[in-house]
């Protein structure tokens, strides 16, 4: 019989996973409003509006649509793989939130304990975050070879052969911030991003790793499967690529999928480079005591996803070479090039 | 020259500043029957009235023009005699002849206003209305009762505008009711 203590911690790590994935369910929700809103606007109409004020209901009335509509599995397809490639492609979206730190520690009232906003601190956080992050790939490729159509193939290629090339774009951008955090824990790299800079910048990574942000912007890009670089459901050449046969609940697996991608990589970028939940220096302090440590947080994430989906409807799509060029003989050496001169300025 | 553009990204930060600009900028979207309305200019040809004049009698002296010159003879008019009732009362029309039956198929009307331009007491002219559509058949034949009573739009408000509106449904069919006071340019 193990004592109070370890069961008490036993059941706040399984609220806080229960907490998080339901956060995580529901996130995709009010983002593709927001997504459909900002598509509106930015093409000067006004998107989603009849459901609700402002089409704010319009994702559910979708939700339920999507929920009712027939499972197609096509025939010739194959149904073990057709059905298991959806969550083999979702489960790694939601594993990689387990070493996400979303806040300092807050005391809850009623049983007065410090709580951790983050499930686990691993020592190796950044790298569990690629690691389990790059599987999501083997769904959609799964997803594209199950299906037995020519579109989706050529869908699941292509995101393999995307994701090869920008994964390893991406990991070696990741290495400058833990070469000046030196650790890979992500609470440790958001602990030394406090502080300022000369008293008015904030001390983060974005100042130190120019480079490396822009670099990690642009491969998180490929990693989501957005615009510019959407070529695994190119629209245009592959009807939706990768999904073209999923139907219902399946697709709306991907689509989570997709949204929870968006949401790790406005994360991730958060964390590395612009310093987690540290408010900025200029911020008075008593309004610093006032507002909680997450609601920077998630201000930077929605600054964020807000770029992304303005990014999505600014750019065109690149062509399948242009995106190996870019991978190959642009990123990569620049990714190196930004760990030589990071390992040159910490000497 | 090109090298920098391509490293700090000038032509990305140029289209993105642009979608930025109409992402900020008003939508030409019209919330058409839920919130807004188009009023048409004083030219426009819509559903037709029949007018009076200022002691409020009827200007239509069933001279069947408007019915004889209607290229799709919509148009039907039965005229009577309008005299002898009582001769202190203020008779209905400005002269003893006024339509007993006055009526207009909408459903033939094509809207070329030809009567209007026929009439010699411009009794018919074509109004504002553009809302026709109603759930039987019965609405779209207009008769004198309804081409007599006044429309929400006066005949010397200026149109061309985008005003508030309030979506009104009911049995008879839809109607937007405008709210004229406030005008709003629509681009």
């Amino acid at each position: 019989m193990p004592d109070v203590n370890t069961l008490i911690e036993v059941a706040l790590i399984i609220v806080k996973v229960v907490i998080v994935s339901m956060i995580l369910f529901s996130l995709p929700l009010p983002l593709t409003w927001l997504e459909r809103k900002i598509a509106g606007h930015i093409q000067l109409r006004l998107g989603p509006f009849r459901v609700g004020p402002h089409g704010v209901l319009q994702p559910l009335a979708d939700m339920i649509k999507l929920m009712f509509k027939e499972d197609i599995t096509p025939y010739k397809a194959d149904k073990w793989l057709f059905r298991l490639s959806p969550i083999v492609a979702m489960v790694p979206a939601f594993a990689v939130y387990a070493t996400i730190p979303f806040g300092n520690t807050v005391t809850v009232p009623f049983i007065n304990k410090e709580i951790s906003l983050h499930i686990a601190d691993m020592n190796v956080g950044i790298l569990y975050v690629l690691a389990i992050g790059g599987i999501t790939v083997y769904g959609i490729m799964l997803g594209g070879w199950a299906s037995n159509s020519k579109y989706a193939l050529l869908g699941g290629i292509r995101a393999s052969a995307q994701m090869v090339s920008y994964e390893i774009a991406l990991t070696f951008s990741c290495v400058g911030v833990v070469m000046i955090a030196n650790s890979l824990s992500l609470v440790d790299i958001v602990h030394t991003q406090k502080g300022a800079i000369l008293g008015i910048l904030p001390n983060w990574n974005i100042f130190y790793q120019p480079l490396g942000f822009i670099i990690f912007l642009i491969a998180a890009l490929a990693e989501t499967n957005r615009i510019p670089f959407d070529l695994p459901e190119d629209e245009g050449t592959l009807a939706a690529g990768y999904h073209v046969e999923y139907s219902g609940m399946r697709f709306a697996f991907f689509m989570l999928t997709e949204y929870l991608a968006m949401v790790t990589v406005s994360v991730l970028s958060v964390i590395l480079f612009f310093g987690g939940w540290n408010s900025p220096p200029l911020v008075p302090e008593t309004l610093n005591n006032l507002i909680p440590p997450i609601f920077w947080f998630i201000g930077k994430v929605a600054v964020f996803i807000y770029f992304f989906m303005w990014l999505r409807f600014t750019l065109p799509r690149y062509r399948y070479d242009q995106l190996m060029t870019i991978g190959w003989k642009i990123l990569l050496p620049l990714s190196l090039l930004n760990i030589l001169i990071t390992g040159l300025l910490l000497i | 020259m090109n090298l920098l553009k391509k490293i700090f990204f000038i032509d990305f930060i140029k289209g993105l500043s642009l979608t930025f600009k109409y992402n900020v900028s008003r939508t030409i979207t019209m919330r058409y029957p839920d919130e807004e309305k188009w009023l048409p200019y004083q030219r426009f040809r819509g559903l037709h009235t029949l007018n009076r004049d200022s002691q409020g009698r009827e200007l239509c002296v069933a001279c069947e023009l408007c019915a004889k010159v209607c290229p799709t003879q919509c148009i039907t008019v039965i005229p009577m005699e309008d005299v002898g009732t009582d001769l202190k009362s203020v008779p209905r029309g400005i002269s003893d002849r006024i339509a007993k039956v006055y009526e207009i198929n909408l459903v033939r009307c094509l809207f070329c206003g030809f009567c209007e331009d026929a009439c010699p007491t411009t009794a018919i002219r074509m109004g504002r209305d553009y809302e026709l559509a109603c759930f039987t058949l019965d609405c779209a034949i207009a008769d004198k009762k309804k081409l007599l009573t006044p429309r929400d739009i006066p005949a010397e408000f200026e149109g061309g505008f985008v005003v508030k509106a309030k979506f009104i449904r009911n049995d008879e069919g839809i109607k937007v009711k405008p709210d004229l006071s406030k005008k709003k340019r629509w681009w």
